[in-house]
C-alpha cells in the first residue's frame, strides 16, 4: 500500500442543511438496526398479527357481526405487545450502548452535529423499525381485507386510524425505553436484556400483584396491559381494558418521553462514558 | 482576544480526585504542533476537549477562535482522528468514511467522492470494500486519518496517530502530514513517542502531569534547559587525557568512563563546550573519533524538563 498526496476540490463547497444531515445518520441507523433479530421479530410481528385480524375479520364477516371492535384482535393478548418489545429489543439495544462501547460517538459528535440531533436520529431509526411491526401488520391485514371487499372502506379507515394512534404510543413509548436503557451501558447485549427484562418483569410482576393484592392501579405498572387498554378503548370494545384507556395513554406517552429526554441527558454525560 | 489557532487558558480537568489538565496554558499558531507528554500526560484529556468531548472544569479553550465545548458549525473545518479505535466494524472503509462525510453536510455524490480521494491518500485503495473488522490496526488508523482529512479541515487534531502502523506507513504518514501542512493546514499531532514528532515538526508542547512544561521551537525549548547539565558522549584513544584537560573547563560539572575508549561529559554550557573543543584537539593533538550528543535527541530534553526543569 501507498500513500499519496491529498489532492483536494473546492474548500467552500456548500454543505447540506441540518435536516438532511440528521436523515443520513437515521439512513445508516435504519440500515445497521437491520440486523437479523430485528428483520425475524418483524417478520413474526407480521405473520401472527395480520393473520389474527384476517381470521377474526373473515369469520366475523361470514358471521354477519363485522364491527369496527372486530378488528381490536391484536389487542386481546399480550403476545402483540411483547412481539413489539422483541423489535424494540433488538432494534434499540446497540442505538447508543454500541456508539459508546466502539466509541463512534466520539466521531459523530466531533461533527458539525447537536447532541439532540443525534439522539433525535437514533429515536427515529429505533422508532421507525418498532413503528413498522406496531402499525405495519394491522393496517397491510386491513388494506387485504379492504381489497377483497370483506371490511366497508369506512371501517377500514377507522381501523387505519386506530392501529396508528395505538402504534405510535407503542412507538414513542419503547424506544424511550430502549434509548434509556441503551444510554446506560457500553454493551448492547447487556442493553438488550435489561429492555426485554424490564418491561417483561412489570408486566409479570404487575399481574401477579394485582392478583394478590386486587389493587386497581397496579396494572398501570405493566407496558404491556396499558398498550392493550389503549387498543382496547380505541377499538371500543368488546373486551374490558384492566386499566383506563385514556390514563394508559397518558401514561405511557409522559414515560416514553421522560425515558427519551434521559436517553438524551445520559449522552451528553458521554464524557464519563468514554473515559 | 484570541489570535491562534488553538488557545488554552488555565485549562482545568478533573475526572474524579484526578487531575487530567492542570491550569494547561498554550497557544497554538499554526503549522504542524506536537504535542509531546508521557501516557497520562494529559495529551488525550486536551485532544478530548479540543474535540468538544469534554467539558473544562475551568478555563477557556478556543479553536478557530470557538469556543471548544458545545455545538457548533465551526466543526466542519476540524478534522479529529482519535486515539482509540472508534469504528463501525460491519461498515467498509469507504461506508464509513462516506457516512461522516454525509454527517458533516455533504451531498452523497461529493461524500462518496471525497471519500474515495481520502482513502486514496492514506493508501487504502484496495482494501475500501473490505469490512473494518478485517482490517489491520495500522489499516484502522489511515481510515481514521482518511476520515479526518476528508472534508478538508483547516485544523486536524490527530491523536497518537502513529501508533501501530507499521515503519514504512509512519514513513508514509509523515510524508503525509508534511504535504497537509503545506496545503495550508494547522496540524496538532501528540504523541508519547518522541522521536516520531521530531520527525514531524520542531513545534512542540511538552505536557506531563497536566501542564505545558515547555512550548515553541525545539530549538528554544532546548535553550530552557542549559542551566541542566548536557550530556556529550565521547570516543577517543586516550580518554585519561582528553578528561584531564576537559576537568580544567569550568562548565564541565563530571566525568565518566562508560567504556574502553568512551568518555561521558556532563556540561552546564553546551554551546561553549562546542566551541572550545575544536581549538583544544588541534591543540593538543588529541584523538577525538566520535562526538554525540544523547541530548540532541528530544527525549533527553523531555527528561530534563519533567524531571529537573520544573
Amino acid at each position: 500500500m501507498t500513500i499519496s498526496a491529498p489532492r483536494y476540490g473546492s474548500t467552500s463547497s456548500e454543505r447540506l442543511g441540518r435536516t438532511r444531515r440528521v436523515l443520513a445518520i437515521v439512513r445508516r441507523e435504519l440500515r445497521r438496526r437491520a440486523g437479523w433479530g430485528t428483520v425475524a421479530a418483524v417478520a413474526l410481528a407480521f405473520v401472527s398479527v395480520a393473520a389474527v385480524v384476517i381470521v377474526d375479520a373473515e369469520f366475523a364477516s361470514l358471521t354477519r357481526t363485522l364491527r369496527l371492535t372486530t378488528l381490536e384482535a391484536p389487542f386481546e393478548s399480550p403476545i402483540w405487545p411483547l412481539l413489539l418489545l422483541l423489535v424494540a429489543t433488538s432494534a434499540g439495544a446497540g442505538a447508543l450502548a454500541e456508539d459508546a462501547g466502539n466509541r463512534s460517538i466520539v466521531l459523530y459528535l466531533s461533527r458539525p452535529i447537536r447532541l439532540l440531533d443525534y439522539v433525535g436520529a437514533k429515536a427515529i431509526a429505533c422508532g421507525t423499525w418498532i413503528l413498522i411491526a406496531a402499525a405495519g401488520p394491522p393496517l397491510t391485514a386491513v388494506l387485504i381485507l379492504t381489497l377483497l371487499g370483506v371490511v366497508p372502506t369506512s371501517i377500514a379507515v377507522s381501523a387505519a386510524l386506530g392501529y396508528l394512534a395505538v402504534g405510535l404510543l407503542a412507538t414513542i413509548f419503547l424506544t424511550g425505553v430502549a434509548l434509556s436503557l441503551s444510554s446506560l451501558t457500553s454493551r448492547p447485549l447487556y442493553a438488550g436484556v435489561g429492555i426485554f427484562g424490564v418491561v417483561l418483569s412489570l408486566f409479570i410482576g404487575a399481574a401477579a400483584v394485582a392478583a394478590i393484592t386486587g389493587n386497581l392501579y397496579v396494572p398501570y405498572a405493566s407496558p404491556v396491559t396499558l398498550l392493550r387498554s389503549v387498543g382496547i378503548g380505541v377499538f371500543g370494545g368488546p373486551s374490558t381494558p384492566e386499566t383506563d384507556p385514556a390514563t394508559s395513554a397518558a401514561v405511557l406517552a409522559i414515560a416514553g418521553a421522560v425515558l427519551g429526554a434521559f436517553a438524551a441527558w445520559r449522552a451528553s454525560r458521554v464524557e464519563v462514558v468514554s473515559e | 482576544m484570541t489570535t491562534g489557532v488553538v488557545e488554552a487558558q488555565e485549562l482545568t480537568k478533573r475526572y474524579g480526585e484526578v487531575l487530567g489538565l492542570n491550569r494547561f496554558t498554550s497557544s497554538i499558531t499554526g503549522g504542524i504542533t506536537g504535542l509531546v507528554g508521557p501516557n497520562g500526560a494529559g495529551k488525550s484529556t486536551l485532544f478530548r476537549l479540543l474535540a468538544g468531548q469534554l467539558k473544562a472544569d475551568a478555563g477557556t479553550l478556543t479553536l478557530l477562535g470557538h469556543p471548544a465545548w458545545g455545538e457548533g458549525e465551526f466543526r466542519r473545518h476540524v478534522g479529529y482522528c482519535p486515539e482509540h479505535s472508534a469504528l463501525y466494524e460491519g461498515l467498509t472503509g469507504e461506508a464509513f468514511v462516506t457516512t461522516l462525510l454525509r454527517v458533516d453536510g455533504f451531498s452523497r455524490a461529493e461524500a462518496e467522492e471525497r471519500a474515495l480521494r481520502a482513502i486514496e491518500t492514506v493508501g487504502l485503495t484496495e482494501a475500501r470494500g473490505r469490512r473494518l473488522r478485517t482490517y489491520s490496526k495500522g489499516m484502522r488508523q489511515r481510515v481514521k486519518i482518511a476520515q479526518s482529512i476528508a472534508h478538508d479541515p483547516e485544523l486536524i487534531l490527530l491523536d497518537e496517530p502513529l501508533n501501530g502502523v507499521d515503519p514504512v506507513g509512519r514513513s508514509t504518514l509523515t510524508e503525509l502530514l508534511e504535504t497537509l501542512q503545506k496545503a495550508g493546514r494547522h496540524i496538532v499531532v501528540s504523541s508519547h513517542v518522541l522521536y516520531e514528532v521530531e520527525r514531524l515538526t520542531d513545534q512542540i508542547i511538552m505536557i506531563s502531569n497536566g501542564r505545558a512544561l515547555a512550548q515553541g521551537d525545539l530549538h528554544r525549548i532546548r535553550a530552557l534547559i542549559d542551566a541542566h547539565p548536557h550530556v556529550i558522549d565521547l570516543e577517543t584513544g586516550n580518554p585519561r587525557t582528553v578528561a584531564r584537560f576537559l576537568g580544567e573547563w569550568d562548565h564541565v560539572t563530571a566525568i565518566e568512563f562508560p567504556g574502553p575508549g568512551r568518555l561521558r561529559v556532563r556540561c552546564r554550557a553546551p554551546e561553549e563546550f562546542y566551541r572550545a573543543l575544536p581549538p583544544l584537539v588541534v591543540r593538543e593533538r588529541l584523538d577525538i573519533r566520535s562526538l554525540t550528543s544523547a541530548d540532541d535527541n528530544l527525549d533527553a530534553v523531555f527528561r530534563y524538563l519533567s524531571e529537573g526543569g520544573r
